[in-house]
């Protein structure tokens, strides 16, 4: 394991085909804490916001756990093993262990992020709709909207990295390389 | 319970199993579970990365496709241990996710969205907003997106 790293150093810290995920895929697998401490984890699409660095969910109201969990305890694990999607040939599976923070607060726009994190929440967005097209229709219906509206209520959960681990290529039978992430500046 | 694994996990070739690390921190990784049926545990070999420790764990499967359809998952949790033929969970919750029982699945998800909503809504005494899907969509346009940005 390498020597902790200031925050103020990543992602730059980071190899490029271990950013390349983070900005690839399209789903990662997160895990909360539950209430008599067993872990439970649900695939997510996670935000990857460069500076500063960190990871954002807009978990809905209607799937809630994942944020319920946080505000009892906030150790987080974020692993990026499904490249489905991702467009990438054999890239690394990526652990990212962290806190998580979750606000309490309906989130009324966008425009109350930080910009970064906007930006990497349109991007997303259209990334998606680019794999979906179907999508704007879908939710131009009255009958989905009316299902769905719940969908689009959102929570911000922020994840601040501690510990960053790889396994080159995915292959979970080797040795991975960690580093660790300095918040003492 | 089993039941449900023995239907379910024959569909995928790997799950993540998430377990404590030896600092505390829930550590994720992909593993290739197998089915003991004479003990009713799952099997599998772990990574020689972070050390984890036994105790409680859940091992979760899922997959899409490349355009993000056709999710499936399900989680099982249970106790992470060890014996003399290695790694095992013994699983004691099994929890449908998207996929799990055809379009029932679907209905469930929408349902218990709704019901959790209204339940939140409720709880802190708040009137259910209205979207903004002109914004949704604009978000979801290539240039509304790149104008905006």
């Amino acid at each position: 394991m390498k020597d902790a790293l200031q925050f103020s150093s990543f992602p730059g810290a980071l190899p490029p085909e271990v950013l390349e995920v983070f900005t690839r895929f399209m789903t990662a697998e997160i895990t909360t804490l539950g209430k008599n401490g067993c872990p439970v984890t649900w695939p997510v699409l996670p935000i990857y916001c460069p500076q500063p660095f960190q990871f954002v969910i807009l978990t809905s109201i209607g799937l809630l756990q994942k944020a319920v969990n946080i505000r009892r305890d906030g150790r987080v694990a974020l692993l990026y093993s499904e490249p489905a999607g991702s467009e990438l040939s054999r890239p690394p599976a990526v652990l990212v262990q962290g806190v998580g923070q979750a606000p309490d607060r309906l989130m009324g726009s966008l425009e109350e992020l930080d910009p970064a994190v906007q930006q990497a929440a349109r991007a997303q967005a259209l990334n998606l709709v680019r794999k979906q097209p179907g999508m704007q229709m879908y939710l131009a219906n009255p009958i989905s909207r009316w299902l769905m509206d719940w969908y689009f209520m959102r929570q911000v959960i922020t994840i601040r990295p501690q510990r960053i681990t790889w396994w080159p290529e995915g292959d979970f039978s080797q040795l991975p390389a960690t580093v660790e992430v300095s918040h003492v500046e | 319970m089993w039941n449900e694994i023995a239907r379910y996990l024959p569909e995928f070739s790997s799950g993540v199993l998430t377990a404590y690390d030896l600092t505390g921190m829930p550590s994720s990784q992909r593993v290739q579970p197998r089915m003991d049926n004479s003990t009713q545990v799952l099997r599998f070999a772990v990574s020689p990365g972070p050390a984890i420790q036994p105790g409680k764990a859940c091992l979760l499967c899922h997959r899409h496709d490349e355009k993000l359809w056709n999710l499936k998952s399900f989680v099982v949790q249970g106790e992470l241990a060890q014996d003399g033929a290695g790694w095992l969970l013994r699983p004691e919750h099994f929890i449908p996710g998207m996929g799990i029982g055809g379009l029932n699945s679907y209905l469930r998800f929408v349902r218990s969205g709704r019901k959790n909503t209204a339940e939140y809504l409720n709880r802190h005494n708040m009137p259910r907003p209205k979207v903004n899907w002109q914004m949704v969509i604009d978000l979801m346009s290539p240039e509304k997106g790149q104008h905006e940005s």
